[in-house]
């Protein structure tokens, strides 16, 4: 390859900030200033911080292993705790072609935390208390999930310590995934059950 | 208590407003504020019955203005000043120092085994589940939620008083938030889920195929006789 | 023993909080991760306090909405990482610049 030819060779498309970061990173692994491994370890740590994952990794399983999910409809605080997610009590509803399940805490904003993170700011605001209980269906359609009137809406006050998860449905076409690639698939949202679980790109 | 925190079914809070980023805490003492709230409760000095009651007592125009973090503020500044772990005087010296002279240092202070209390996950004892409790109702059975208005702590929504149910699931005994609020010790109450069909609470304009389901406690309920 | 996240940073409020959605961290591309991994990973090897660099950010940001910038947090934070080192005498400008030029021209093409 020869010498300077301006903006020659670089990858199809890369950004110029894509550029400066690899530039950087190039500069600062040679002074030793940090090293490629340590970097891949600090973006692992804070993409796997303590949020949703755990509740994705819940949902997965027992979209994988049928004997896991009858033991956490059974009793989701066991269950839940064989997958090291102990100290919660937790009760999993599952969501089905002709129910959806929707979380709320109409007096204060209690919220499976151990599961989920911390909530979000709009699961704590006042027009989500308010409205969740006497509107369901107006609340998921704000969501953008627009429900058939056939399918009947549950929508759980967590008004005691026990906190309340949805089984989202298990979205078609995913048949062929591993129980990693499935939980990446899982959000937050569906399993507070404002919103459902959408297939990969690919399968779409 | 029939305050401004018991807002299910109320009308008028507009669109549920979502954040682009969600940050976390949206300012620095809001962290400030968790992390005090968690500590006390690893201490084991505000139970979250005394908790969520201190939030309740706000004044309700106050309880409207204030975000979730200054509401958890209140409630550690009532709840603390009401235990005699700080003064209401100390409190209001402090704030008029820092006002006045922000460069004041922190204190600081180590302390490690709080910390890895803070950091193991609560046990059976702090999830308020009790055993030796004997359920009066079962599974199926229909229920009446009572028309009471206690003015201390409860956990029996407005929404849902006077109205007729069927237990979905009973869920064992657990600490009656009723009494724990007050220093009236944990008396245990046999507790469950009760599902309630949409138009029972809303009447003719409820949302076709609704139920909701809330957990309460045995003293709330009656038997369904009808 | 796994790295545990900075709290100081994980949880970092107002408009230098990091960009989240659905509770998960959200990188529009690859390189914005590598710049959030070094940044970081050089505080963990602690070769400056946090509150250096986010006052940086904090700058950056605030200097980019005064200007009407339609740049987005990454960017920024590139920004505000490259002051930082530069500040710290760690990099120059002119080896940036070098570098930079060298991953243009392709003459380097280092993956990481």
């Amino acid at each position: 390859m020869s010498g300077n030819h301006g903006n020659g060779h670089h990858r199809h498309d890369e950004s110029s900030a894509s550029l400066r970061a690899r530039a950087l990173e190039s500069l600062l692994i040679e002074k030793g200033l940090t090293s490629s491994d340590l970097v891949d370890k600090v973006i692992s740590a804070y993409e796997q911080d303590v949020g949703p994952k755990n509740g994705a990794k819940v949902v997965a399983r027992a979209w994988a292993d049928p004997a896991y999910k009858a033991r956490l409809l059974a009793d989701g605080s066991s269950a839940v705790e064989e997958l090291g997610f102990g100290g919660a009590l937790i009760a999993v509803v599952e969501n089905t072609p002709t129910v959806h399940n929707l979380v709320v805490c109409t007096l204060c904003s209690c919220y499976p935390s151990a599961l989920l993170g911390l909530p979000p700011t709009w699961y704590k605001s006042f027009a989500y208390r308010s409205r969740a209980v006497i509107e369901p269906r107006a609340v998921l359609r704000e969501f953008g999930l627009d429900l058939d009137e056939s399918v009947e809406v549950r929508v759980w006050d967590s008004s005691s310590e026990l906190r309340y998860l949805v089984l989202p449905e298990r979205p078609a076409g995913t048949e062929n995934l591993s129980e990693e690639e499935l939980a990446e698939l899982v959000t937050r949202d569906a399993m507070i059950g404002v919103a459902k679980v959408q297939a990969p790109v690919a399968a779409r | 208590m029939n305050g401004p925190h018991d807002m299910g079914g109320m009308h008028g809070f507009g669109p549920i407003v979502r954040e682009e980023n969600e940050p976390v805490f949206h300012e620095a003492w809001e962290r400030t504020v968790y992390t005090i709230q968690r500590a006390i409760r690893a201490r084991g000095l505000i139970n979250i019955d005394e908790s969520r009651h201190g939030i309740e007592r706000m004044p309700p125009a106050e309880y409207l203005a204030a975000s979730y973090y200054e509401r958890w503020l209140a409630s550690l500044e009532r709840n603390l000043v009401e235990k005699g772990v700080i003064t209401r005087e100390e409190l209001e010296a402090r704030t008029v120092l820092l006002r006045d002279h922000p460069e004041t240092p922190a204190p600081e202070r180590e302390d490690p085994e709080l910390v890895a209390l803070m950091q193991e996950p609560p046990s059976g004892q702090e999830l308020y589940q009790r055993d030796g409790t004997t359920a009066r109702f079962s599974a199926g059975q229909r229920v009446i939620t009572r028309n009471v208005h206690p003015t201390g702590h409860t956990r029996l929504p407005r929404y849902v008083r006077g109205k007729r149910g069927t237990v979905h699931a009973v869920r064992g005994g657990f600490v009656f938030p009723d009494t724990h609020a007050h220093g009236q010790g944990e008396q245990p109450q046999p507790m469950y889920t009760v599902c309630f069909e949409g138009e029972e609470l809303w009447g003719p304009s409820s949302e076709p195929r609704e139920r909701v389901y809330v957990d309460l406690w045995e003293p709330y309920l009656e038997p369904d006789g009808a | 023993m796994t790295m545990q996240p900075d709290r100081q940073i994980a949880d970092m409020g107002g408009a230098s909080s990091l960009p989240r959605k659905n509770g998960e961290l959200v990188f529009d591309a690859a390189w914005e991760a590598r710049v959030f991994g070094m940044t970081i990973s050089m505080h963990e090897r602690s070769l400056f306090a946090w509150d250096e660099f986010r006052s940086e950010l904090i700058e950056e940001i605030a200097e980019a909405d005064r200007a009407g910038s339609d740049s987005t947090y990454y960017e920024r934070w590139l920004e505000a990482f490259e002051h930082l080192l530069v500040e710290k005498g760690l990099l120059s400008h002119e080896e940036l610049a070098a570098r930079l030029a060298d991953f243009e021209s392709g003459r380097r093409d280092d993956a990481f």
